[in-house]
Formats: C-alpha cells, structure tokens, sequence
C-alpha cells in the first residue's frame, strides 16, 4: 500500500432549527486514485428545502464542471447562476459557493462566490494563498467570484465553511456583536491544532462546527457546516480475515498481523485467530462483558498487543449494511461499534484476506446470505472506497 | 479448588444456531455458584467441521468436555453438576 500522503476530506453540518432540510450542501469527490480532490461547500437561498435543492445543485453541478474540464468553470459559475430556480419571493436565485480543485503535487485552486474566505493553515500559521483573481459574472454583475491559487504541503490544513459558522451568535452584543467571524473560525481551528496538532479533519470540523452551534443559547439559528481537508500522513490499519490457502502461510499471516499494534489491526473469523493464536502463541481474550455487549452478534475479543478480534462473515456483512446506510458507530453491538470506529480513525485499509473456504459456511441449513468471504470484503473494499474516500486494498493468501 | 471452566465457542456456526442465547447464563447462575465458575468465549473451537459431532452452538468445559447444541438450561445444569462435583468450597 503506497506511503503517499492522503488527503482526508470530511466536514460536520448541522441544520438551522426547526428546518427538516439542510439549506448547506457539500460534495466531495476523489478521482485518479485519491490524488485529485474535488469540493465543494454551498449555501442556498434562504433556508430548508428550496434552499437546499439550490445549494444541491449548485453543488453536483460545479463539481461534474470541474471533473469533466470541458467547461471552463467561470462559465460553468454563469451557467449555473442562470439555471438556478428563481426564488418567488425575493426574485433571485442564488447559492454561494466555495470550491477547491487540488491535484497532489500541483497548486491548488480555490474558487469561492459569497461564501467565508477559505482557511489555510499550516500547523497553527495561517498561509496566503500564492495569486488571487477577481472575476465579476457577466450575466449578474452584483456577483464577484474570488479565486485563489493555494500550495499545500504535507500536514496542511483547508477549512471552507458556510456563513451560520462565521455569522453564529451574530447580535449577541460584546465580541459578537458582528457574529463569530473569520478571526473566530480561525482562533478556533488554531487552538484545536495546538491542544492536538494530528487532529483529524473530521474531528476539527466538528469541533468548530459545534463550536458555532454552541456559541449562544438556543441552537441553530442558520445551517452550520464546516468542511475541512487535511493532507496527511496515512493512518494505516490492517483487516486479516480468512485462513490463507496454503497452511506453509500460516506464519507469514501472523507476522503481518503483528506489524501494525493492537489499535490499527482487526483479524475477523475465528479459525483466523486461531491459527494467530498458535503463530504466535498467545492466548485470545473474549470476557462475559465482551459477550453481552455484542448482544445477537458474535463478541469481539483482544489478542493483546497484536489486534482486536472478532467473528468473519456476520459481522463484516453486517458492517457492510450499516456503512452502506450510512450510520454510525453509535448504538451499534460492541463488535460493529468497534469495525466502525476504527474505520473512521484510519486512512488507508489493508485487507489481507485468505481465501480457504469453510465448508460449514457452504452447507444448505446455512443462511443463503451467509457471503462467500472474497465476495463480501470486496463488497466492504468498493463501500469505503467509494462512499468513505478511503485507500484500501486487498490482497489474497 | 479450581473454577469450572466453560467456554463459548464465538464462530459463526454457533452464532447462527444459538449461541447468542448463551449471553446470561452467568447472570441467572445463583450467586455461589457464579463465584466458582469462569466463563469466557473463545473465538471458534472449530468443532463444526467434524464429522460424527452433534450440532451447534458447542461449549467445552474444564478444556475437554464438549457439549453441542448447547442451550442455557443445559449448560447452567451441567455447570451445577460440576461446581457439586468439585467439593464443598463450591
């Protein structure tokens, strides 16, 4: 699996009270192998739905603008400002914008339109962008889109945010008197980095996120998101799952599993921590606790030092669902709570998988659905590597 | 004198035949048994590829006795038979 830095994406968004939509919408895509970045962070008109479906669109469309490249994205900026729905009330239509496109190894380009200025951070020292234009629409000239030219390095940081976290606690009165502002995102994100200078890009924008939402009483008075882009040093963990093939393997598994620690490696299926428990002759711990708190699932346990463990095709099929769904670690049974988190505190997924099959599992009393291994890893693979931007790999014993 | 020792085989067979309905024994065991008695779950006691072995869900005892289709009403019986046989301190 390659060293190279990975670029972490995430954002956190809360909705303005009493609104069943987000009127912010956020659209990242990796292409060419994780090494080119496209977002966006869009805010609609107003808030709830119409506000959502104009930041929706604004979001999708821009996005497939600058992938595709065939339309130069100012005028894919005027193409869209024209097809935007015109709101019946205030006769306008309107979503702001922020986009960054970013090659690895290229200067990236930020493109925003109403929108907070962009941070950039480098450990905790703000960096100016490398050139600036400023370009007024042609068709709505009250419009002037800003775009910057920015040269990220390893262990930078990008916040693009929508107005409800600059503006939060706006009319407060004292510090707050013109809302949180920019100098507040920016404290904020600065103060995260110093107390913990590997914070993730989902947990930063969560912090400011909640921060905005926190900042007076009374909730969300407007949509709040904060979308914050890292390139990272990859956080690596390793998935070993399935006997290998060939029994003179054995050894070669093991010492794989132990390579990374405990907190970066999941072995699934039993007769997988079997043959890690003969290879390297400790002893798997599974406690009455660790049972209860899987509930109907089958426990995970710990092989000290070396890895957590838990059962193969159940509980990776059953991990699969719920990142599908989209859901979180929360409420889940304790060994699909535990899948999920490490998930979500890694970058890069190294699935080692052995492909002997157990014949139980192929008996007709069996549940049909009770997954061929291959088949249903490469299922989990195509999921985090889709929906989560993860780089994941598997590899055959 | 040494604690009965029972472990609940985790693999996915047992999982899906029952063994999930093993998860309270320990708690509707009556109190001075519960003190002589270690329960823990191993992660397959890869029982269910023999052949000429009853059913899961499996539970070994003591590291050697096998009980298949273990249900808790007999796993709690046998863990009482055990705990009487191993004296007075039980």
């Amino acid at each position: 699996m390659t060293d190279d830095p990975f670029i972490e994406a995430e954002y956190c968004q809360f909705t303005k009270n009493g609104q069943a939509a987000c009127g912010d919408n956020v659209q990242i895509m990796k292409l060419d192998d994780g090494r080119r970045l496209l977002a966006a962070v869009c805010d609609g008109l107003g808030s709830g739905v119409k506000a959502n479906v104009m930041a929706n669109m604004t979001g999708v469309m821009s996005l497939r603008f600058l992938e595709s490249g065939i339309v130069d994205i100012r005028e894919g900026m005027e193409i869209i400002m024209d097809s935007l729905p015109m709101c019946s009330v205030r006769k306008i239509s309107y979503s702001t914008f922020s986009l960054l496109d970013w090659r690895l190894g290229e200067l990236g380009r930020i493109i925003e339109m109403g929108n907070p200025a962009y941070i950039h951070l480098r450990g905790t020292e703000e960096v100016q962008c490398v050139c600036e234009r400023k370009i007024v629409s042609k068709h709505w000239p009250d419009r002037e889109v800003r775009e910057a030219d920015i040269d990220i390095s390893t262990g930078d940081r990008i916040i693009l945010c929508s107005d409800g976290v600059t503006q939060a606690g706006l009319g407060s009165g004292g510090d707050l008197a013109f809302g949180w502002r920019r100098r507040g995102v920016l404290a904020c994100a600065q103060d995260a980095i110093r107390a913990n200078p590997d914070i993730s890009a989902k947990e930063l924008a969560r912090v400011i996120a909640e921060r905005a939402r926190d900042i007076v009483p009374g909730g969300c008075l407007d949509d709040i998101t904060c979308f914050v882009c890292y390139l990272r040093k990859p956080r690596l963990m390793r998935v070993l799952s399935g006997p290998p093939f060939y029994k003179e393997r054995d050894a070669e598994f093991a010492s794989l599993a132990k390579a990374l620690g405990e907190e970066h490696t999941l072995v699934c299926g039993g007769t997988t921590a079997n043959i890690l428990e003969r290879e390297l002759g400790r002893r798997i711990e599974i406690s009455m606790d660790d049972i209860r708190k899987a509930g109907k699932m089958p426990p995970a346990g710990t092989l000290r030092g070396v890895a957590k463990v838990t059962e193969g095709v159940l509980t990776l099929t059953r991990v699969t669902e719920e990142l599908d769904d989209g859901n979180s670690a929360e409420g889940q049974p304790g060994p699909v709570s535990l899948i999920l988190q490490m998930f979500d505190a890694h970058d890069a997924v190294e699935f080692l998988v052995g492909t002997m099959v157990n014949e139980m599992h192929q008996e007709p009393s069996m549940p049909q659905d009770l997954d061929i291994r291959r088949t249903a890893i490469r299922r989990l693979a195509n999921i985090l590597r889709r929906q989560y931007r993860k780089r994941v790999s598997v590899k055959f014993f | 004198m040494d604690k009965v020792k029972v472990e609940i085989c985790c693999g996915t067979s047992c999982y899906l035949l029952g063994a999930s309905e093993l998860v309270d024994i320990e708690l509707r065991l009556s109190p001075d048994i519960r003190g002589c008695v270690e329960i823990t779950g191993r992660p397959c006691l890869e029982l269910c590829e023999r052949e000429n072995i009853g059913q899961a869900p499996y539970v070994r005892f003591n590291g050697n006795e096998i009980m298949c289709a273990a249900t808790p009403e007999k796993v709690m019986a046998r863990i009482v038979e055990l705990a009487g046989e191993g004296g007075s301190s039980c």
